[in-house]
């Protein structure tokens, strides 16, 4: 047996066709049984046939998760169809210069855009009717194909139909043409970044100007990762330059509930903390650095740093008009105004000692005083958060308790430091971008929302289902929202309080969606549009990190009756009479080729911009777009054909970024942001503004505040730990099978990562749970189904519901079955209005219900079955 | 010419984060239940009181690595000597392939092998299985799998040259001993990776893939 003749017939025979696909996409009937009836999305090809052929070619291909990676793909197309993937391979690789390789997800993107669970056609519910027939039907209905006509018009008359019934404020979420015809509502609150949203912009200035680019990393001697898991949650580069880190000797300590992904890699310890109790051990941590330094013999406080840069240490640097009790020191010593213990019942008391602060976070006192000595005593050290202990109910100050410690321990402003928010694109490697794309030149003015209010994230689904929402301080005010229009985010599915949006949306008169996929948001509509995801647009150009600009374009064209949403909007806006049909914006091609020409990269003295690309007449031609030739560093062919430029670094380069360093050396000359210039170690402004948005009043100082649907609220006594109905937190961590809530769908993940939910087997154990049981999970919103995997790599006392699978409610049963983690997150608007995702608490029994298929076998969801 | 083509794999680095797994799903087109490399968490350890503050649990040797694992293309490649349809062979490079013409699907390799790696795929009716990307190979390519991975855990090459470079780790927990078929890998182990056969721990999953 020859070798050609084991290539030729490695593979099935059938090659997979643009046409072919089209017409068996067509023929496909209502079961997901293809190949190997696993219900695969895709028909195998033959991988010889196309390479004897050589028919296809490698076209650079977006990633477009919102996972912070966003990392280089490409596909190889044949005749319209993608048949493989690749990853980075623009250049060599190596530590200084790497290749931006991508994970699990982007892979698997081509069963995205080619599964066949894409949406093909406009649908209406079937049983819907102007004002929404049975609304009960919603989530449960069949659907019925409908022309784009009609489905525009069906949209157009109803928007019509509302406002004109109900008034503005009568639609929640919408596009440029609703915005500008009647006005539609948005949400607001911080989601990804909990609370250093408010905090960071009072407290320190700023969000982004917080860590150190990723080869100054390495010069950190210890980098404490608290609440973070950047191999996850920032999947692609950020976990290696960490891993470089270490190999240049950096020890790492983890603080986290879960013995996490990064952790097992990089960590060299692991202190568990219970989810939401992190501002309590900051706070200890200041309670022994500050009763434990000695300048000369044991110096652990950086005082030239917290004496020149900081305000509102104690009550000596306190801006005017200030509680003089209100200063960290005293505050972390338990003291009041005469620098005496305080006494109980003062705001002052307790002393936040290690002993005070274990029994809330669960870190014996000797591991706090340890942990805080050891990160005082080791220089540099990079003091680095994830954002979850932000995404905490009442957690407003534990970004202001972060960084007190991080300007105790001298990590603000120096090489090898950094502190606060690693996160999305920018997780272990900060610092301004070394290439950016030029403007897109667009020739329309964009049109204004008529509609101005903004309901909160936690308030919104109550909004419409009881007509009021929180306006201000001690006001509520009255509204009738009777549309809803799921578009450009997913908001059924990643907003909490889910289990009542379901309600919600069974309440108003009409809902539609735009996807690709029939995802919550369209699950439960009346009206869905097919969107072309990015493969099928030109115009994708992203910085996946500051290195690097990546510029993707078409990789097929629209798969069946997909169109764009500025189209979509567009057409709407015509019918409604908000655009000029005679005046069109510029092609998304147009736009994509302006921004490229504008396009600049830093040169090798890290200061100079270059113009990125070089144009002549022929390329111009050749792109079919209007433009004027220019010399740049590459021929911008090569650049659209490769569909990268990342800027090579190595040690030494003027590429570095050391966050806050002129800061640190002058804070005169370049005072932070903040209302005085300086670190608001006491920050006057943010008491204000989270008192004026009505729901909670804080001091201007880092005090502890338990947490709704924390761990306090695990006890109905909390002082003789007696349990409650909900004893058991329940967080949930980004997941590999998902970037929020995007590649759900898409079968080999569904393979790869089951959507286990994880326990510790000791409070398995206690309700008699095996590993591999299904088991119930119960919280004040309602249950959850899944399969439990346990493990000791989380904490007693704590579970983790992976985040963003798309709910499965099954009516018969009354739970959800994919373990949708915001179906059971309670929503409650804390401080500044974010998100609390991870202060939640449930109760979980083994399930004796009918036991779950594994995910990766349950039907796809193909809305209409055709013959 | 290679002697005996080997995989190298880094378990020190190696998050778990089945990237290499996707790569080779989607460079194959495997379907749903076949998974040509395949990735384990393997974990252990529990947690106690703490000796003075007993209203404390603690984590006692909790530990956790990942092992991403294809197939071994042994030195002694047991799923060879078990085909009763001589359909298994081994390259001059040491590259273990199935000839899909002669296989009969009987499963026997299935039973032979001790790390999974051939798998039946239904709709062709025959036995499949990693085979070294040897279609990139013949082009200078690396396969899917090393080219992949975020971590860089991954890497193939000559065998001898890769124990020179890396030692002779080739077994750890929850990969069976290396003295039942001699598998063409080199292994940098984790801290925390444990030998074949006396491990503490166990595989952390759901029991399907």
């Amino acid at each position: 047996m020859t070798e050609k003749n084991f290539l030729t017939k490695a593979l099935t025979k059938t090659a997979l066709t643009r046409r072919s696909f089209l017409k068996w996409s067509a023929a496909l009937g209502g079961t997901a049984a293809l190949a190997g009836g696993l219900g695969y999305g895709l028909k195998a090809v033959e991988a010889a046939a196309e390479q004897a052929a050589n028919e296809g070619k490698w076209v650079p291909a977006a990633c477009w998760g919102n996972c912070g990676g966003r990392c280089y793909n490409a596909a190889y197309v044949v005749d319209g169809v993608v048949t493989r993937q690749k990853t980075d391979d623009t250049h060599p690789d190596s530590p200084d210069f790497p290749q931006q390789r991508g994970c699990a997800r982007g892979r698997a993107q081509r069963h995205r855009v080619f599964g066949a669970d894409r949406i093909k056609y406009p649908m209406k519910r079937a049983h819907w009717e102007p004002g929404g027939g049975d609304k009960s039907l919603r989530g449960r209905d069949e659907w019925v194909r409908i022309t784009w006509d009609e489905a525009l018009d069906i949209v157009a008359s109803e928007i019509k139909r509302i406002s004109e019934t109900y008034g503005p404020n009568s639609i929640l979420w919408g596009t440029e043409a609703v915005g500008a015809y009647c006005g539609y509502i948005n949400t607001w609150g911080s989601t990804s970044s909990g609370t250093w949203a408010y905090t960071a912009p009072r407290v320190f200035g700023s969000q982004s100007t917080m860590g150190n680019d990723r080869l100054d990393m390495r010069n950190s001697k210890l980098i404490i990762m608290w609440s973070t898991d950047p191999t996850v949650c920032s999947a692609g580069s950020p976990a290696y330059h960490y891993l470089l880190s270490k190999r240049a000797g950096a020890k790492f300590i983890f603080v986290d509930p879960f013995y996490n992904w990064s952790a097992q890699v990089l960590a060299d310890e692991w202190i568990p903390i219970r989810p939401g109790t992190d501002t309590a051990m900051l706070l200890a941590m200041g309670y022994v650095l500050i009763s434990e330094d000695d300048p000369e013999n044991n110096p652990l406080i950086d005082w030239d740093f917290v004496n020149r840069c900081t305000i509102g240490f104690d009550k000596n640097n306190l801006p005017d008009g200030a509680d003089p009790e209100d200063n960290y020191k005293d505050y972390v010593l338990g003291l009041d105004r005469r620098g005496r213990v305080a006494a109980e019942g003062h705001k002052n008391y307790p002393p936040k000692t290690p002993e005070w602060a274990s029994e809330i976070c669960g870190v014996p006192p000797e591991k706090i005083r340890s942990f805080a000595l050891e990160i005082a005593q080791t220089k540099p050290v990079a003091f680095m958060e994830g954002d979850a202990s932000a995404r905490i109910n009442d957690a407003q100050t534990m970004g202001q308790a972060f960084t007190a410690i991080a300007a105790l321990i001298g990590s603000i402003g120096v090489s090898g430091g950094g502190f606060g928010q690693t996160r999305h694109s920018a997780a272990g490697n900060r610092g301004p971008n070394l290439i950016s794309a030029g403007s897109a030149n667009t020739v329309l003015e964009s049109l204004d929302n008529l509609c101005e209010l903004r309901i909160n994230n936690n308030e919104f689904w109550d909004a419409v289902l009881t007509g009021e929402y929180t306006s201000a301080v001690n006001e509520k005010t009255q509204v009738n929202i009777q549309m809803v229009y799921h578009t450009k985010g997913s908001h059924l599915q990643t907003k909490v309080g889910q289990a009542r949006g379901i309600q919600a949306m069974r309440k108003v008169e009409f809902a539609l969606a735009t996807d690709f996929h029939m995802a919550t948001g369209c699950r439960y509509s009346d009206v869905v549009l097919p969107v072309t995801t990015m493969w099928e647009r030109d115009n994708y150009i992203t910085n996946p990190n500051r290195e690097a600009l990546f510029w993707m374009n078409k990789v097929v064209e629209p798969l069946f009756e997909a169109k764009d949403d500025d189209w979509i909007d567009r057409q709407l806006g015509l019918r409604l009479g908000v655009y000029d049909p005679a005046v069109e914006e510029i092609s998304d091609k147009q736009q994509s080729f302006n921004r490229i020409a504008g396009a600049t990269v830093l040169a090798a003295d890290g200061k100079t911009k270059e113009t990125l690309v070089t144009i002549t007449q022929e390329d111009l031609d050749a792109l079919g777009v209007e433009g004027t030739p220019q010399t740049g560093l590459i021929p911008v062919m090569e650049y659209f054909e490769k569909g990268t430029y990342q800027v090579p670094r190595k040690d030494g380069d003027n590429f570095s970024y050391i966050a806050n360093q002129a800061f640190r050396e002058d804070p005169e000359a370049n005072p932070l942001r903040t209302e005085s210039g300086k670190v608001e170690l006491h920050c006057r402004v943010l008491a204000e503004d989270i008192y004026n948005l009505g729901w909670s009043k804080i001091r201007p100082i880092p005090e502890y505040i338990p947490a709704k649907r924390g761990y306090e609220e695990t006890f109905s006594d909390w002082k003789n730990k007696v349990k409650g109905p909900y004893p058991l937190q329940m967080y949930n961590k980004h997941y590999w099978r998902r970037s929020h809530s995007e590649f759900d769908n898409v079968l080999p993940l569904r393979e790869l990562f089951p959507q286990e939910f994880n326990m510790n087997p000791i409070d398995a154990e206690a309700r008699g749970i095996k590993d591999g049981d299904m088991v119930k999970i119960t919280s004040s919103e309602g249950s959850s189904i899944r399969r439990v995997c346990l493990t000791e790599r989380i904490m007693p006392g704590v579970t983790n519901l992976p985040h963003g699978a798309w709910t499965e409610f099954d009516d018969e049963l009354g739970v959800d079955k994919a373990g949708s983690d915001n179906y059971l997150e309670a929503p409650v608007p804390t401080v500044e209005g974010h998100s609390g995702f991870n202060s939640q608490i449930v109760q979980v029994e083994k399930w004796d219900g009918p036991r779950l298929l594994p995910d990766s076998q349950w039907p796809q969801r193909i809305p209409i079955k055709e013959v | 010419m290679a002697k005996q083509l080997a995989f190298y794999f880094d378990a020190s680095a190696c998050t778990g984060c089945k990237a290499c797994a996707m790569a080779c799903k989607d460079k194959n087109n495997l379907p749903v239940g076949i998974n040509w490399r395949k990735v384990f968490d393997y974990g252990g350890g529990g947690w106690i009181q703490h000796p003075a503050h007993p209203e404390f649990m603690i984590p006692n040797n909790v530990f956790v690595y990942s092992t991403s694992t294809a197939c071994m293309h042994c030195e002694k490649p047991l799923c060879a000597e078990a085909c009763p349809a001589k359909a298994i062979f081994k390259r001059d490079d040491g590259v273990v392939l199935i000839d899909k013409d002669l296989c009969i699907g009987c499963r026997y390799c299935e039973w032979a092998c001790p790390y999974g790696a051939p798998q039946f795929n239904e709709e062709l009716g025959v036995m499949t299985k990693c085979d070294f990307c040897q279609d990139y190979l013949a082009q200078g390519q690396n396969p899917a799998c090393v080219d992949q991975c975020p971590q860089r855990a991954l890497g193939f090459g000559e065998l001898d040259e890769l124990r020179q470079m890396y030692g002779n780790i080739n077994a750890i927990e929850p990969l069976p001993s290396s003295d039942i078929s001699h598998p063409a890998i080199v292994i940098t182990p984790h801290k925390h990776s444990q030998p074949s056969g006396q491990g503490t721990g166990r595989i952390i999953k759901l029991p399907e893939v």
